[in-house]
């Protein structure tokens, strides 16, 4: 039986396409060299004693090691509380000054837009420099100073587990917006006239017409701060770092920092690895039922 | 035309994407040296010379000393005219990229030859084997010159790691005034020593409250972050614990004097002679404490502070607005660490200096030989008399103490005698303990030890809760026979 060879076809790139697919390499090249590549080399380190010299295989020991230390665990609670404490928050602050800013002209809303995005500018260890000066524990401290006022004795704001949490919260809390309240301007900009019109008409007062029309609207953003939010949160690093170094008693020890002690402390590449995707499993999951609980009615 | 520019925009997208490709790429850079130095050595195996084959020497190096830094290109130069056929390389780094810097390089496989870090980090990189042996490499000259204490230093288990660059003490600072208003006889405490009951009785008479208000302390030690880690390492030092593993190689601070010293930190804070916020008190705060007067004595302390007060004091006497805001004039005094549970005061020698390192492929004996020379130049002669008179920090070798006979410095005579009579008795080095013991230490310090200690400080926990947790880690990670009973 003779088989007869059939014609390969050969696939042309006609008109736009070639120039299509050579835009899309770009970022394709980009994410594989910057995202794609360095994951994969973590997952392989996460099953190895990294050595400089020649690593060696041992199997699933950094995820054991990882899931059976303690201070693991502690880190991954600090950070919740973390979480649970500043990312809402930062949700009703931002929705609340952009309410605020809405009414506003134009070039007044620029005005404030500007002021609330600029720590984003700012540098991170500038900032916290400030921060660590707001903070002193010493009766001069500025808010030591301001609790001098009502009486109350200087406090020893990071120096103390049962405060230095709640400082780093603060912190959060009274900086960074800028970002969430350039989105919800824009979100707040983007619901029609005649919702408000219509509800004027019926004679909704601004409680009704923030709880029936704004805040519907603004599900989708809401929705995608929130999320975005929980895994900047989740992958706090640099408040930590500069502002209590984890402690006291690793009270302020978040998962980030713990990975970056044993990375670049200990040279535990591996374990540091192993935490990450735990990390990275932990966000994937919450992020999950954010969408399914969240995000079920929510129109793009 | 629209198909020229279809292609062209094609084209100009593959660029970028390739460019982003290139400039993954490795540069194929050996731990030879530079890939300079890499042919060269090739040239050198093919070629049949008289002449000495170049190379370059890099070496990472941080402000060592104030005027440090100011130095590099004439110690480059000065280098190359001792050896025309080599050149040294020096990459400046700041104290605080260091440390991450050295360690990334390390880490890329790709470090400096050279680079100036404690003899207490020495071992990670042994651990690491990136640190690079010298013993075969260092000459007989150069070896005697050293002081031999410092340059134990730099050994771990039995090779050498590099040169030292100086042997400080981690003491402690007294303000002349203050001490003598206090009535305490500083000369006689610098002679002879003092106990933690006289220290803290001395330490008392130092404070100075109005209204409740605490305005000068008699002690104030920096103990938040990483300082925290030096105030309890030099405290055990003089309870008998001079290292973190006793001679049989048993973890130390399990002992019950380790509580001894914990109940004494505490104690210090309960009479009000430390401040109750300690535990937020870092180097650059209590160092303010210092010159604007909050503080009699403060820690910890080294020689280059006389230097740095002096500066002041001198900025305070022109009416130079750059001098401390609200700072006075204050003749600063070394003092020793006071002597705990009965136990002989110890010194905590701190070692710092010029170590080695190699890279994925192991260094030809020659450029083994010629990093050797330039930690030596950077350890020994004119550079090292330099940096350590900037210091105010003892020479350690002779061709450095020859260099610095004629180079005049403006020291307290009395502090000269006290750091010299504590260098006598200072904390020998440990190059025994195993790599792997040092490192579960160094983790246990860390993660157990120092949280604790501000917890301590704090106030949130007491000194046998403390205890309890460093022994039960202990316990955990060395074993029960591993750790001292007592």
């Amino acid at each position: 039986m003779t088989q007869i060879a059939k014609p390969i076809k050969r696939r042309k790139i006609k008109g736009d396409s070639g120039a299509g697919y050579a835009f899309i390499a770009v970022a394709l090249v980009i994410f594989a060299l910057f995202t794609a590549y360095p994951v994969l080399s973590a997952l392989i380190i996460s099953f190895q004693k990294y050595m400089p010299l020649g690593s060696k295989f041992i199997g699933f020991d950094n995820y054991i090691d990882s899931l059976k230390d303690p201070l693991f665990w502690k880190a991954i609670k600090n950070t919740v509380v973390y979480t649970v404490l500043t990312v809402p928050v930062a949700l009703f602050i931002s929705l609340g000054v952009s309410l605020l800013i809405l009414p506003l002209k134009k070039k007044l809303q620029t005005v404030f837009k500007a002021i609330y995005y600029l720590p984003a500018v700012a540098s991170g260890v500038a900032l916290s420099v400030v921060w660590l000066w707001i903070f002193d524990p010493m009766p001069n401290g500025i808010f030591n100073q301001l609790l001098g006022y009502f009486g109350i004795n200087n406090v020893n704001w990071l120096g103390a587990t049962s405060t230095s949490m709640f400082s780093l919260v603060l912190m959060s809390w009274l900086s960074s917006h800028g970002t969430s309240i350039i989105i919800y301007l824009a979100a707040l900009l983007g619901i029609d006239d005649s919702y408000y019109e219509a509800a004027e008409l019926d004679g909704a007062s601004f409680l009704k017409k923030l709880w029936y029309i704004v805040i519907p609207c603004l599900k989708p953003t809401t929705l995608f701060l929130l999320v975005t939010g929980v895994i900047g949160s989740f992958q706090v690093f640099q408040n930590a770092y500069l502002m209590t170094g984890g402690g006291p008693d690793n009270a302020t020890t978040m998962v980030g920092l713990l990975i970056f002690n044993n990375a670049f402390k200990y040279f535990e590449f591996g374990k540091a690895a192993a935490q990450s995707l735990i990390l990275a499993l932990i966000i994937g999951g919450i992020s999950l039922i954010q969408f399914k609980f969240l995000g079920k009615d929510v129109e793009y | 035309m629209k198909r020229k520019m279809r292609v062209l925009a094609s084209i100009c997208a593959l660029t970028l994407a390739l460019t982003a490709l290139t400039a993954c790429g490795s540069s194929s850079t050996t731990k030879e040296g530079t890939p300079e130095s890499t042919n060269n050595t090739n040239n050198n195996n093919t070629n049949v010379s008289t002449e000495a084959a170049k190379d370059t020497i890099t070496a990472l190096l941080p402000p060592v000393s104030p005027a440090y830094q100011e130095n590099f290109s004439q110690m480059e130069k000065d280098f190359n005219a001792l050896y025309p056929n080599l050149t040294l390389k020096i990459e400046p780094a700041s104290w605080e990229d260091m440390t991450q810097k050295l360690d990334t390089q390390v880490n890329a496989g790709s470090p400096p030859d050279i680079a100036f870090l404690g003899s207490s980090g020495i071992s990670k990189y042994v651990e690491q084997g990136m640190a690079l042996d010298i013993t075969d490499a260092a000459t007989a000259e150069m070896i005697a010159d050293f002081d031999q204490a410092p340059l134990e230093y730099m050994k771990n288990g039995t090779g050498l790691y590099g040169f030292p660059a100086y042997m400080e003490v981690h003491a402690l600072g007294g303000n002349k005034e203050f001490l003598e208003k206090a009535g305490i006889d500083y000369k006689k405490i610098q002679k002879e020593g003092w106990t933690f009951e006289q220290f803290r009785e001395d330490i008392k008479k130092g404070v100075v409250s109005e209204g409740g208000k605490t305005s000068r302390y008699g002690f104030v030690f920096a103990t938040a972050g990483v300082a925290s880690k030096d105030y309890l390492a030099i405290l055990v030092k003089s309870a008998g614990m001079p290292a973190a593993f006793n001679k049989d190689l048993k973890f130390a601070y399990t002992s019950k004097n380790y509580l001894e010293v914990l109940k004494d930190i505490r104690v210090m804070i309960d009479d009000g002679s430390m401040p109750k916020e300690l535990s937020s008190v870092d180097a650059g705060k209590r160092w303010n404490m210092f010159l604007t007067g909050q503080t009699m004595i403060t820690g910890k302390g080294l020689a280059v502070f006389e230097n740095s007060a002096n500066k002041n004091n001198e900025k305070i006497k022109a009416n130079d607005g750059s001098a401390v805001k609200g700072s006075i004039p204050a003749e600063y005094i070394v003092l020793p660490v006071p002597s705990f549970a009965g136990q002989k005061a110890m010194a905590s020698a701190v070692v710092d200096g010029y170590v080695a390192f190699r890279g994925k492929k192991e260094p030809t004996p020659e450029h083994k030989a010629n990093v050797v020379k330039a930690a030596y130049f950077l350890a020994s002669g004119k550079v090292a008399a330099t940096t350590n008179n900037d210091l105010f920090a003892a020479h350690i070798t002779k061709s450095g103490k020859k260099e610095a006979e004629s180079m005049t410095v403006n020291r307290n005579p009395d502090n000269v005698a006290a750091v010299e009579a504590m260098l006598a008795t200072a904390s020998p080095a440990r190059p025994d303990i195993p790599t792997d013991l040092g490192a579960k230490a160094i983790k246990l310090e860390d993660e157990v030890i120092i949280p604790k200690l501000q917890a301590l400080i704090a106030g949130e926990i007491t000194p046998e809760a403390m205890y309890d947790a460093v022994k039960a880690a202990a316990i955990q990670a060395f074993g029960e026979d591993g750790v001292v009973k007592d």
